[in-house]
């Protein structure tokens, strides 16, 4: 079998307080908790086919993003439209979801998202990448939160 | 940063099982033997922790020997739980919980503990030499030494009944100590301070 991947509730543990905060940035506060237990039901499913246990936590970030914009599609579906229902399945660490939702968005927002829930680099090498300091780089990544934030529809 | 409420991790766990992506269930609860990490496979529980143990690294070996989904709730597991504060407490006479030993991986060790839980009951003990000959393996007390100091599941395998024929409690995985309570506790050995009960 793969290499000895953590418990999974380890990781609940240690990154599901900013999991919740991403969610919320995508979702809002009324769906957050919605689309973190879908994210994590999801991250589940996968996990035993999972080949190492590096970079987790940015894992579980794509997943959350990708969660959140499928959640909002159903919703969207419920209220005004007839779309057939996409059933995503996060199948191994290239989540295809993930680079096919950032794909629209500016190049300078797609790289910060990418150095930061792919290549799980942390804000200093993400600055040093980026050629900013590590304050300008988390900034950076917030905006391109909120540039992918933008794109669902209201 | 707000930490994610209880609501939330046991609405996540329940979903989890309900949903069959749950390889294990841990849950951790307060008793007169200190604090304890129990966690329990669908066939029954596969590990107890006593309180020194490394909480990391012993739900670490159950990933690696029950699969990584591992999720924590006290709901999924209060059956358990009740069972074991009764029993602690002293309120209830017996502990009858489904066992599953696949984390005793060696086939001898096994069937040592198999024994064990099946034929020891509660106010009786057994001589090391006993339980080899009653496991079908006499001449291998030493051995039964073993499979008891590295019992995953002390408590619901009660190794705390098994003795020397020599005198005296002999050891225990969870401290000398405990076994003398956990005797106490089911009246082998005298209480050392009167009972309030």
């Amino acid at each position: 079998m793969a290499a000895a991947l953590p418990p999974f509730w380890s990781l609940v543990e240690a990154h599901g307080d900013e999991l919740l905060v991403h969610a919320r940035k995508l979702a809002g506060e009324q769906h957050a908790e919605d689309v973190l237990q879908e994210a994590f039901l999801r991250a589940l499913r996968a996990y035993p086919r999972l080949r190492h246990a590096r970079h987790l936590r940015a894992w579980l970030y794509r997943i959350t993003t990708t969660t959140a914009f499928d959640l909002h599609r159903v919703r969207r579906r419920e209220v005004v439209t007839d779309e057939p229902p996409t059933v995503p399945v996060e199948d191994d660490h290239d989540d295809g979801g993930f680079e096919a939702l950032i794909a629209p968005l500016p190049e300078a927002a797609r790289t910060a998202l990418i150095l930061r829930f792919v290549e799980d680099l942390d804000y200093d090498a993400i600055g040093a990448s980026l050629d900013c300091s590590p304050v300008a780089a988390r900034q950076r990544v917030s905006t391109a939160v909120r540039s992918l934030r933008e794109r669902l529809p209201s | 940063m707000t930490p994610l409420s209880d609501r939330f991790l046991e609405s996540l766990a329940a979903a989890a099982v309900h949903d069959g992506l749950a390889d294990a269930v841990f849950t951790r609860l307060s008793t007169p033997i200190g604090r304890l990490l129990v966690v329990q496979g669908a066939e029954g529980v596969v590990r107890v922790g006593f309180e020194e143990e490394p909480e990391d690294r012993l739900l670490a070996d159950v990933a690696a020997g029950v699969g990584p989904r591992i999720v924590a709730s006290d709901r999924e597991l209060a059956t358990t739980r009740d069972a074991l504060s009764a029993y602690l407490e002293g309120d209830s006479d017996s502990l009858a919980l489904p066992v599953d030993l696949r984390l005793a991986r060696a086939p001898f060790r096994r069937e040592v503990l198999e024994t064990l839980h099946r034929e020891v009951g509660r106010g009786a003990t057994i001589s090391y030499g006993a339980l080899a000959s009653r496991s079908g393996h006499p001449r291998a007390a030493r051995a039964v030494g073993t499979a008891c100091a590295r019992n995953p599941v002390p408590l619901v395998v009660p190794c705390h009944r098994v003795l020397p024929s020599t005198g005296g409690v002999g050891s225990y995985g969870g401290g000398v100590a405990r076994k003398v309570a956990l005797l106490e506790l089911e009246g082998v050995l005298p209480r050392r301070l009167p009972s309030t009960g």
